[in-house]
């Protein structure tokens, strides 16, 4: 017999939380039990199009008088610890939208709370968990693509998409006070899909960032990372357009290029042909692959299966799949190092003023511990 | 009269600030630190009859103060796209802390700026649509626009009576004029540059920029109306089929596809059904219940407004049309 749904509430009904609910109502193992935002019309309105039961306005009576089985937290970051801590408190498995918290202490505290509750904790790291990126890593187990030596992980941005104006018209809006301003709040998304082969606690980071849009605010971020076997590159970028999130893993046996926009996994090999002839087969085998990248995805299509956020589906699948007993989707400790990560690199970009000239600053641990 | 408006840089506006100056208001503009200022510099006001208050409508606090002194509050700041939280964020929340915070600075009358897009249609192409006519009982399926906009106003009628303050309501419909598409989603969809006309003999609630304004200038003076919700629309509005037809011919040879009457409900039907089908693969851009509030033929009713209010479209469709598409012709600045 199958156990019953679990009880999945939400706080925070801003723009993100339209996904969490339009995927939550896909998993038949949920059920959503009761939305909350501390403004009223915002919990209404989210309720009435996700058909959500309940609406409350705030935390204590979400957890004392639902008593859901999941908090799907995309509130500001600024609230996430609070939210969290209290939600462990009641035993409920929390789900806190990226990024996961300000900086690497409060996500150890986080972290360390949930274990001593013994519930679970999990982060929005979900594009490693789109279709797309599921392929690539099902390659690597398959050794196809050698030992991995790089990564370069495309993180663009459009600032004038409906986030993107809210922060550039709003000064006092909640992405401006994070410690690494616009770019913490998006930053993870590149970042994870590295440290999902970079797998070092503490790699040596170069980083730099610029207000390059004169905003008021940086918007271009370049960061190195080099590993002991494996080295990386992380853009955001906001100029260049269109706006991409691309990733390029460099093995000794393949390259191979992964759009997420575009679901497609690009592969450059080793040519076989001499001379002349290898620029035939270049292209040959650039057409050979766009063709059948065509087809998969018409065929995808044909099944419904090209989804902008299936990766949060699947990630929230295999959440909730852990509170029944399954292994944890993104390991606790995943969730610290990817946030000492993101302070390192923000602690690096704020040790160069930025009219200076562009020399990357390094910090290696040690500085980062200081600095935090 | 001491007026403060809110969006003073927008659309409707900039407009709404020049009728104001024009019949000798003083004017305090809200605008936002980063909007350009050039449109009310245009309107040259006489020294002393306009100065601009720079802040957030999502701030209020920060500017509440230059409010005070001020009789009336024409409330023009909205948010016309996006999804439907960050509607709500602007168009509802932001709208109530507004008002929460001009309570006590004695202001006289807010007067707030709704839709027509609020009304439910019988859907029998036969009414005509007055200030009495049902609100949408189920703005959740409706546009998100309109689904903000009711909400709006409900929360906007609480917010004023708790502070006191005596609300007038304006439903403008469709506004156009010079700087702005003419071609809304009353008449199709546009898809790149391909116009998919919808209909075609569904008259279009539009009222010109100019005439909107006057009509909103008046609901901020006129005594006696305190409460009322007024509905401005022009008079003798072109079908869709007829607006397309002069656009295309004096604007841009837009290519068209036109869907017949009877075909968009069973087509309203299919996206729906494929929008659940694939699991939101492609979103519910079509639904019979959105179809119908749009595209059905339904007139609406100027007649409060003019008995009311005074007021008269003095723009006549022939003039703001030409007016605009001279403004949207290729090589027009």
């Amino acid at each position: 017999m199958n156990p019953p749904p679990l009880r999945i509430s939400l706080i925070g009904c801003g723009q993100i939380a339209d996904a969490h609910l339009q995927e939550i109502r896909k998993i038949q193992s949920a059920q959503l039990l009761v939305v909350c935002d501390h403004h009223r019309p915002l919990a209404e309105q989210a309720a009435a199009r996700f058909s959500a039961p309940n609406v409350c306005m705030e935390l204590s009576e979400l957890l004392e008088q639902h008593r859901p089985d999941v908090l799907h937290i995309t509130t500001p970051p600024q609230t996430h610890r609070s939210i969290a801590l209290a939600a462990i408190q009641h035993g409920v498995h929390v789900y806190i939208e990226k990024p996961f918290s300000l900086d690497a202490a409060e996500a150890r505290e986080i972290v360390a709370a949930g274990k001593a509750a013994g519930v679970q904790v999990c982060v929005g790291h979900d594009q490693i968990f789109d279709p797309i990126w599921l392929a690539l890593k099902h390659d690597h187990q398959c050794e196809r693509l050698g030992r991995i030596v790089h990564i370069e992980s495309i993180q663009g941005y459009d600032l004038q998409g409906q986030f993107g104006k809210l922060a550039l018209n709003q000064r006092d809006h909640w992405v401006h006070r994070l410690p690494g301003g616009l770019i913490q709040n998006t930053l993870s998304h590149g970042l994870y899909k590295i440290t999902d082969f970079l797998t070092d606690a503490e790699p040596p980071i170069t980083a730099q960032w610029r207000d390059a849009d004169e905003v008021g605010f940086p918007t271009e971020l370049r960061a190195s990372f080099w590993g002991k076997e494996i080295s990386a590159n992380l853009i955001f970028t906001s100029q260049a357009k269109p706006a991409q999130r691309v990733v390029r893993v460099f093995g000794t046996k393949q390259i191979v290029e992964i759009d997420f926009d575009g679901q497609t996994i690009r592969r450059a090999r080793r040519l076989s042909l001499p001379g002349a002839f290898a620029r035939l087969e270049s292209p040959a085998r650039q057409w050979m692959e766009a063709s059948r990248a065509f087809w998969r995805n018409a065929w995808r299509f044909a099944r419904s299966d090209i989804q902008y956020f299936a990766g949060m589906r699947e990630l929230f699948t295999r959440f909730y799949a852990s509170i029944r007993g399954g292994p944890a989707p993104i390991r606790p400790e995943e969730i610290v190092r990817v946030t000492a990560l993101m302070d390192r690199i923000f602690a690096c970009c704020k040790s160069i003023p930025s009219e200076s000239s562009p020399v990357f600053a390094e910090t290696r641990p040690s500085h980062v511990e200081a600095a935090s | 009269m001491r007026a403060f408006v809110t969006g003073a840089t927008g659309f409707l506006g900039r407009r709404l600030v020049g009728a104001l100056l024009a019949r000798g208001d003083e004017v305090r503009c809200l605008a936002r630190p980063s909007s350009d200022l050039n449109p009310l510099l245009e309107l040259r006001p006489l020294p002393g009859r306009m100065c601009v208050v720079r802040g957030d409508l999502h701030c209020p606090d920060e500017f509440a103060r230059q409010i005070n002194g001020c009789d009336v509050i024409y409330h023009a700041a909205a948010e016309m796209r996006g999804a439907t939280p960050v509607l709500f964020r602007s168009n509802v929340v932001a709208t109530e802390e507004f008002i929460h915070a001009v309570a006590g600075r004695g202001v006289r009358r807010l007067v707030a700026i709704s839709s027509l897009a609020v009304y439910l249609g019988a859907g029998d192409g036969r009414e005509v649509l007055d200030e009495q006519s049902p609100l949408d009982p189920s703005p959740h399926l409706n546009y998100s626009y309109a689904y903000s906009k009711i909400v709006q106003e409900r929360v906007t009628r609480q917010a004023a009576a708790d502070a006191g303050i005596e609300l007038v309501v304006v439903r403008p419909g469709v506004i156009y004029g010079p700087g702005r598409d003419c071609l809304s989603t009353r008449v199709g969809i546009r898809l790149g540059r391909w116009v998919v006309m919808m209909g075609g003999e569904q008259t279009l609630p539009y009222t010109f920029v100019d005439n909107c304004a006057e009509a909103i200038a008046l609901a901020g003076s006129v005594g006696g109306i305190g409460g009322e919700v007024f509905n401005v629309v022009d008079d003798d509005p072109p079908t869709a089929r007829q607006l397309l037809g002069k656009y295309r011919g004096r604007v841009e040879k837009l290519p068209t596809v036109r869907v017949p009457r009877s075909a968009i409900m069973p087509l309203s039907r299919l996206c729906l059904w494929y929008h659940q089908h694939s699991r939101g693969q492609l979103p519910a851009a079509l639904t019979p219940y959105k179809s119908r509030v749009m595209w059905t033929p339904t007139r609406f009713s100027n007649a409060k407004a003019k008995q009311r209010l005074g007021w008269q479209p003095r723009v006549a469709f022939a003039d703001g049309l030409a007016r605009t598409f001279a403004a949207a012709a290729p090589g027009s600045n």
